[in-house]
């Protein structure tokens, strides 16, 4: 049906010619036309720093502050990729803020998928509070929480380590995650948890059961948010990990940057490297991820 | 080796927490379950001495006193359970129990030793007596006060801070809404394409904000930035231009506010644009087609029928944004701060995180944080009562 | 004046061709239904006469003015949509008065007209409240007052009933009915009801498939079908179909079918005309089925049925009969005194009887 090239070519011309035909279907075009100038235009400035960020790893060593704009440069090379894969502990601060990131996520999403549901099917005093509480929270000042986080774990002789790390975030997504859950499990009707409990479970089986494996949706969303927001962390990572060995790709990165001399061939490849995967999962999501954020806010 | 121990250790924590949670919710279930027999204080006083005894030797601590006060704490939840609760709302609390738990533990109680904090004298001079003694010098107000009275930093005071606060509050949620909005205006008819605009309108906000904001920023760098390439390009090919002010800008030392807003703006208008597609897409077209008949032209349609039916889904998304910029210490952090940089761009966020680990200033810090909370609370508190009465007389 | 012209209409979405050349007139004043299943084509040419679609070719005239590019808003038309389309965050005074507020209609005319539509309707109490305060048919009526207070030369309804229940359904086409003698307006209504259809409209247009079966008042589709779509979607139980071939023989025309044959009357169809060797349908509706001992009056051509199911309707009871392989409805009076399994002789009304043409579906029959 779909046809050839050659098919296709025609069928355009003779679509265009019928455009031109009518005053209607000539402005309806043009208007198109504006729109696509226009967010194309849109896309290319969101689009834009990404590619010169990806530029700039490819450039050779000698020519690292040039002020040229093309967007491969005459000699690109992956030089800087391999020098960043090779001489600095790239990977060892992948691997760490993976580590993290996949703990806190795990303990995040339990701990709010139960949470959720308590606040979704039952009534009890307390309940009110509990979600003013929960609003709350989000208001608090960036940084606000560091200071005592930061002496607690001094205390705990947790610095510098992993356990440190997970137990500063694993409590920072949670009132999101439980809203967003909450807004989830609001939808699903109470009529298939009576029936389960008509055939026999009792009310938490219930849940087990029949409720989360319906949420997956809502709880790879809460995931998704919990994993992205302790993987692009970096303040928190700042003030509890000292060691090279230890840190997370944001402090290692960082790392690149600072100092004297700004290493930003290497800087610009491992961006790079972390951000296509992370692009990739958000995009392949990314339906999942409006619809769950529209769902929380209309209820809420 | 090492990434593989560090996988166990991981998982043991993991594993740790588990159990700890199953102890927690075996003792509540226990209260919750029991609280009717006969047996349930006696068993309760008998089990629980031995658990925390036991406890103890394993901890190496040995205090009497310590173990009376926890017995008697005991004793209060057991008639607490008996006689207040009932058992009532069991399944609920039992539920709600790890989650808030970790909240108490890891929210509520940071926040209040912020308060405590916030009455004492802790900062660099002082730190070395605290972790000797446990102690600090006691000041009531005096933080409070030397908040609105000194600078955090070195020299801007906290009412410069607010003013550039709420400036830089109130024009990124501006352009964030009006970008949004016309992004999603026009993603809103079918044209071909529409899901790759999106995809690529999406990409800031999708990106690791650090890379993205240490990208734009490199943008603005004075030499190799970008911007100032084709500043100065433009002012090459076209003298006259140059002649009325068109060239290089020193973007970061000049303007830094400025030049945080415009990259704030381009992290949050993606954000705002698919809330407002997604509702945009949730009216059905009939009302469009209806206001067609009844001959409402382009803005009309905007203005009677758009406008009021994104509402409920703008007003949260835009209340959400608001309190994120306000507080937002990242892009202002790292595009100014990390070498000490400037204070000409701070907000009452970035300045408090710096005075307490650039200046270890660790008591004021906290009473300005305090301060900046209530502050929040307090409008959003009065915003939302007025949304709702506004709701409520419709 | 308020009279529609439609000339060789066609409609394509992309490759589909939903529209295949529509000739259609409407008088002034006149009351039509335009009927037929889903994706017949219906609300597509409704709403090209409203302008929310584009006419593929053809032309649409209003009072004899071409409308094809003209906008909705200036075709001095009103539509009722399916559902009702009441701007959710507006009083129902709003809603209706909203075209002309957009205007800037002096207030006083605006007041006017909204109180006349709302007391033909009985909206006085209603003014106030907002859609979601309503029931499905107060908003329903809201909608036609909304039409009404444009004073438009044609109003168009598009399945304005589906959403409401049975009951409801029938009082509002009485209300429909009685606007439309109150109106004398020119309407044009689209449905898939086909009761709606014969009993609001003035004349019917049946659609099928993007093409005009056949234009007329409900007697004339009701008694005369053109073809067999129309005589199996008019009429409710289902006409009853035959399959079989036409011979000619001594003179008149015998229908042979495995489990049937007939002998036909000239009156029904004479012999002259090609039919010997035919492929026919013989249509025959329910009503016009006779079993039992109203089968033995006057009956020439008696065959034997066997009574599978009865179906009490009150006072009509319908006969699920099996002649031979062949499946036969009757429609008799109530409480038939044979019971399931029984035989029963069955005799057909060949006053109201139609042959079709199987190739080419016509009603060949008189």
């Amino acid at each position: 049906m779909t046809g050839t090239r050659k098919g296709y070519f025609s069928r355009l011309a003779a679509s265009a010619a019928e455009v031109m035909d009518s005053p209607v279907r000539r402005a309806k075009a043009l208007r198109y036309l504006l729109i696509h100038i226009v967010v194309i235009t849109a896309a290319g400035v969101c689009v834009y720093p990404l590619l010169r960020i990806l530029s700039i790893s490819l450039r050779p060593g000698d020519r690292l502050f040039s002020t040229d704009l093309s967007l491969i440069p005459d000699g690109a090379t992956l030089a800087a990729y391999a020098s960043l894969l090779k001489d600095t502990m790239f990977l060892r601060w992948l691997w760490n803020s993976l580590i993290i990131t996949l703990a806190t996520s795990f303990i995040g999403v339990s701990l709010a998928s139960t949470a959720a549901y308590a606040f979704s099917r039952f009534r009890f005093p307390g309940k009110k509070a509990g979600l003013i509480l929960l609003l709350s929270s989000q208001m608090i000042p960036a940084g606000m929480l560091i200071l005592p986080l930061f002496l607690m774990i001094m205390k705990l002789k947790l610095m510098n380590t992993y356990l440190g790390m997970i137990i500063a975030y694993s409590v920072s997504s949670l009132p999101f995650s439980i809203w967003i859950l909450k807004g989830y499990y609001d939808t699903i009707p109470r009529s298939l948890e009576e029936a389960a409990l008509v055939d026999g479970t009792s009310q938490v089986g219930a849940f087990w059961r029949i409720i989360l494996p319906l949420s997956t949706p809502a709880l790879s969303i809460a995931f998704l948010f919990n994993f992205t927001t302790a993987w692009n962390e970096y303040l928190v990572a700042r003030v509890v990990l000292f060691s090279s060995k230890q840190y997370t790709w944001t402090l290692g990165l960082f790392e690149l940057q600072g100092q004297y001399i700004t290493q930003w061939g290497m800087f610009a490849a491992g961006s790079m490297l972390v951000t296509i995967p992370v692009l990739a999962v958000f995009l392949y999501s990314s339906k999942w991820l409006i619809s769950g954020l529209t769902l929380g806010s209309v209820k809420g | 080796m090492e990434l593989l121990r560090s996988v166990y250790e991981v998982a043991g924590f993991i594993l740790l927490i588990a159990l700890g949670v199953a102890a927690l919710e075996g003792y509540f279930y226990y209260h919750f379950k029991f609280h009717d027999r006969p047996w349930f204080f006696w068993a309760g006083l008998a089990v629980f001495p031995l658990l925390a005894w036991s406890g103890f030797v394993a901890g190496g601590i040995a205090k009497p006193g310590l173990f009376a006060w926890l017995l008697a704490l005991e004793a209060a939840v057991l008639a607490f359970f008996r006689y207040a609760v009932k058992g009532r709302h069991s399944l609920a609390y039992l539920l709600l129990l790890p989650a808030f738990v970790g909240l108490a533990l890891l929210l509520v109680y940071p926040f209040l030793f912020e308060v405590y904090l916030s009455f004492h004298d802790l900062k660099l001079t002082t730190i070395m007596m605290w972790k000797n003694t446990g102690k600090i010098p006691f000041v009531g107000l005096e933080q409070y006060v030397k908040v609105f009275t000194t600078s955090p930093l070195s020299e801007v005071t906290f009412w410069a801070l607010l003013g550039r606060t709420l400036l830089w509050t109130f024009s990124n949620v501006f352009f964030h809404v009006l970008g949004g909005f016309a992004l999603a205006l026009l993603l809103n008819n079918a044209i071909s394409l529409k899901g790759v605009y999106r995809t690529l309108l999406v990409i800031p906000w999708a990106m690791p904000q650090v890379v993205a904001v240490l990208a734009m920023r490199g943008e603005f760098h004075s030499q190799n930035g970008f911007v100032n390439i084709v500043l100065g390009r433009i002012a090459e090919a076209y003298p006259f231009l140059a002649g009325l002010g068109v060239g290089p800008v020193q973007w970061l030392s000049d303007y830094p506010l400025l030049t945080c807003t415009i990259i704030n703006v381009w992290l949050g208008i993606p954000f705002m644009m698919v809330v407002i597609l997604g509702g945009l897409q949730s009216i059905s077209t009939s009302y469009y087609d209806a206001a067609d008949i009844d001959g409402a032209s382009y803005f009309q349609k905007l203005r009677y029928i758009t406008l009021p039916l994104v509402k409920p889904v703008l007003m949260p998304a835009v209340t959400l944004g608001t309190v994120w910029t306000f507080n937002n210490i990242n892009v202002i952090y790292l595009v100014t701060g990390q070498a000490g940089g400037t204070e000409q761009a701070d907000i009452l966020v970035s300045a408090l995180y710096k005075a307490a680990f650039t200046y270890n200033r660790y008591s004021y810090s906290a009473a300005f944080a305090i301060v900046v909370f209530a502050l929040l609370f307090f409008i959003s508190v009065t915003y939302l009562h007025g949304f709702d009465a506004a709701k409520d007389e419709r | 004046m308020a009279t529609v012209k439609f000339s060789n209409i066609v409609k394509n979405f992309k490759d589909n061709q939903v529209l295949k050349r529509v000739d259609l007139e409407i008088k002034d004043h006149e009351f039509v239904v335009i009927v037929g299943p889903s994706g017949c084509g219906k609300t597509t040419l409704l709403r090209m006469l409203a302008g929310l679609e584009e006419i593929s070719s053809g032309e649409i005239h209003i009072d004899g003015t071409l409308v094809n590019h003209l906008h909705p808003s200036r075709r001095q038309i009103a539509m009722v949509f399916q559902d009702y389309a009441l701007y959710p965050h507006m009083t129902v005074e709003e809603n209706m008065s909203f075209s002309l507020r957009i205007k800037n209609a002096p207030k006083k005319e605006i007041k006017e007209r909204v109180a006349e539509a709302a007391s033909i309707l009985q909206l006085g109490k209603l003014l106030k409240r907002m859609p979601k305060q309503l029931s499905g048919g107060q908003r329903q009526r809201v909608a036609i007052g909304r039409a009404i207070v444009r004073q438009p030369k044609v109003f168009l309804f598009d399945e304005p009933l589906s959403n409401l229940d049975a009951k409801l359904r029938e009082e509002m086409r009485v209300e429909i009915a009685k606007l439309y003698q109150r109106l004398g307006a020119t309407i044009i209504y689209v449905t898939h009801d086909q009761v709606e259809a014969m009993t609001l409209a003035g004349r019917i247009v049946i659609m099928n498939q993007g093409v005009i079966q056949q234009v007329g008042t409900p007697i004339e589709v009701y008694r005369k079908p053109d073809n067999l779509f129309v005589a199996g979607f008019i009429g409710s139980p289902t006409m009853n179909f035959i399959e079989g071939k036409l011979r000619v023989e001594k003179g008149h025309v015998r229908f042979v079918s495995p489990s049937l044959s007939l002998d036909l009357p000239a009156s029904l169809l004479p012999a002259e005309g090609a039919h010997e060797g035919r492929e026919a349908v013989i249509g025959v509706r329910p009503d016009d089925v006779y079993a039992g001992r109203e089968a033995g009056k006057n009956c020439s051509q008696q065959v034997d049925a066997v009574l599978e199911v009865s179906e009490l309707l009150g006072h009509r009871e319908n006969l699920y009969l099996k002649v031979g392989n062949l499946r036969v409805l009757a429609t008799v009076e109530a409480f038939f005194d044979r019971s399931p399994g029984s035989s029963v002789p069955v005799c057909f009304n060949f006053e109201n009887m139609h042959v079709f043409d199987k190739a080419s579906q016509k009603r060949i029959s008189a």
